[in-house]
């Protein structure tokens, strides 16, 4: 008889810490979802304000095409992109491509001087900022993520219930794929 | 020590010290039972536990009031609201909180608010004067983090727990100085528990309110080590708070009971008598001690002296 009580006691303490750490996992891979889509949604901001941009930096420099063919590719890279990993590479490029274009705007003080394009320039660099923001988070949140289905004894059963392992929003050869602290 | 270690370890140490407060509480109940019986005790304890419920209910709407805030929208500062809003989304908040400025000239800032959704950010108008925006990004980063520790509930658990103790001593004491109190036979092992229980309920009160404060000083370093994940800069807090200590203006009108919730505590300037305690009274730790920690998180050390480059 106290075997039985002892056994059943014993199954119940498994079933619950099984309920909490499953539990755990979905909330994880909630928080990497809810974090994907707020970078998707800074994506999506800074491509839609790229046309008018490049259309204004176009009106004074229209010789500069290869530049603007560039945008024009990365923009839709970035749009298109299959994963993370991926947006994260059209990013960066994006990033670099816009990066000259407003060098080239520097050369035209007409250019700097109009309201309009001095604003779209604020709300670009705002919303790189951003997109540097939640990358953060996201990186941060996949780690964490990441180390709890690769962990004893999650990693029996992670994957029999579909947890699959999260990229980093970063590029192959970025530095910062690296996550800054160690998963021990 | 890394920022993820330090994070454990400092909530490790606030599951300790809320532990303590239960065995606090137990004491108290002891100390009670030994003196008083079991009725005494129980109609005690269930008093303090509605205390506690209704205190519980009524401090959530308090805080702005006390401090005299006013609400920015995006327009009026457009670069610290930016801030706000981009540090928020560092830090995974569901929601931007609402910024607020208070008119005083110490630099200072505090965030509140129930929960992560419903809350808000405030700095005095002289923190915006006297920090750049790296400084400025240190100090809402430790504000933000306060938010997504959920600090303020925690620190408002804890206020509302040091109350019902102290309500407790407080009323078993008297009754005994008034001749309540089950009257015993007066051999000699009754009265060393009477004695015990007395030492007991005098001594409560003045533990719970210095755990109250070790776990305010905890929850600091965690803001701290959390405030410089979200920001990625642990140097523009660590030079923040070198500048704040550098200013030697205090916020006005700080009681208490809003103490926890500032980045620098607003009484640690006091003199006085409250300074021979050698800190065992005050909310925060000491700001070298936080550079301290910042350093040696994030890898660097500050110029020792800052602020004569800096002007």
């Amino acid at each position: 008889m106290v075997w039985v009580i002892v056994l059943v006691a014993v199954l119940v303490v498994v079933g619950l810490l099984l309920i909490f750490a499953f539990n755990r996992l979905v909330r994880l891979r909630n928080e990497t979802e809810a974090g994907w889509s707020n970078i998707d949604v800074q994506l999506k901001r800074r491509n839609d304000l790229i046309p008018n941009l490049v259309e204004s930096v176009k009106g004074y420099a229209a010789h500069e095409r290869g530049l603007f063919d560039e945008i024009t590719q990365a923009r839709a890279a970035v749009s298109g992109a299959g994963g993370p990993a991926q947006a994260a590479a059209a990013s960066d490029q994006l990033s670099g491509a816009m990066g000259r274009l407003f060098a080239v705007a520097e050369n035209y003080p007409q250019l700097r001087a109009s309201e309009n394009f001095q604003q779209l320039q604020a709300e670009l660099t705002d919303t790189e900022d951003k997109i540097a923001a939640a990358r953060r988070y996201y990186n941060s949140v996949v780690q964490t993520y990441n180390t709890a289905i690769q962990s004893f004894p999650a990693l029996l059963y992670a994957g029999l219930l579909g947890f699959r392992q999260r990229e980093f929003f970063a590029a192959e050869d970025d530095e910062r794929v690296t996550p800054q602290v160690s998963t021990t | 020590m890394t920022l993820r270690e330090q994070i454990r370890r400092n909530y490790l140490m606030t599951a300790v010290l809320l532990t303590f407060f239960g065995v606090l509480m137990a004491a108290v109940g002891a100390a009670l039972y030994s003196i008083y019986g079991t009725g005494a005790a129980i109609a005690v304890l269930i008093g303090g536990v509605a205390w506690a419920l209704f205190s519980w209910f009524m401090s959530t709407s308090v805080v702005s009031a006390v401090t005299g805030a006013r609400p920015i929208t995006k327009a009026d500062n457009p670069e610290l609201y930016r801030i706000v809003e981009n540090l928020s989304i560092a830090a995974g908040l569901p929601a931007t909180p609402e910024v607020r400025i208070v008119d005083d000239p110490a630099p200072n800032a505090f965030a509140a608010g129930r929960n992560a959704k419903n809350c808000y950010v405030c700095v005095t108008t002289g923190l915006l004067q006297t920090m750049d925006k790296r400084e400025l990004e240190g100090v809402i980063g430790h504000e933000l983090a306060h938010v997504q520790h959920r600090d303020v509930r925690l620190m408002t658990l804890v206020a509302v727990l040091v109350g019902v103790i102290a309500m407790i001593s407080d009323i078993a004491l008297r009754m005994m100085f008034f001749g309540g109190g089950r009257r015993r036979s007066g051999n000699a092992g009754d009265l060393i528990i009477l004695a015990i229980g007395i030492c007991g309920l005098i001594l409560a009160p003045l533990a719970a309110v210095g755990i109250q404060l070790a776990i305010s000083r905890k929850r600091e370093y965690l803001a701290d080590a959390g405030g410089a994940e979200i920001s990625g800069d642990a140097e523009g807090l660590a030079l923040a708070l070198r500048k704040l200590m550098d200013d030697p203006r205090e916020i006005r009108d700080t009681s208490r009971s809003t103490a926890h919730l500032y980045i620098e505590g607003p009484l640690h300037k006091a003199s006085g008598p409250r300074a021979l305690l050698g800190g065992m009274f005050d909310t925060h730790p000491p700001l070298e001690d936080r550079i301290a920690r910042l350093e040696e998180m994030g890898g660097f050390k500050l110029p020792p002296e800052t602020a004569a480059v800096a002007q």
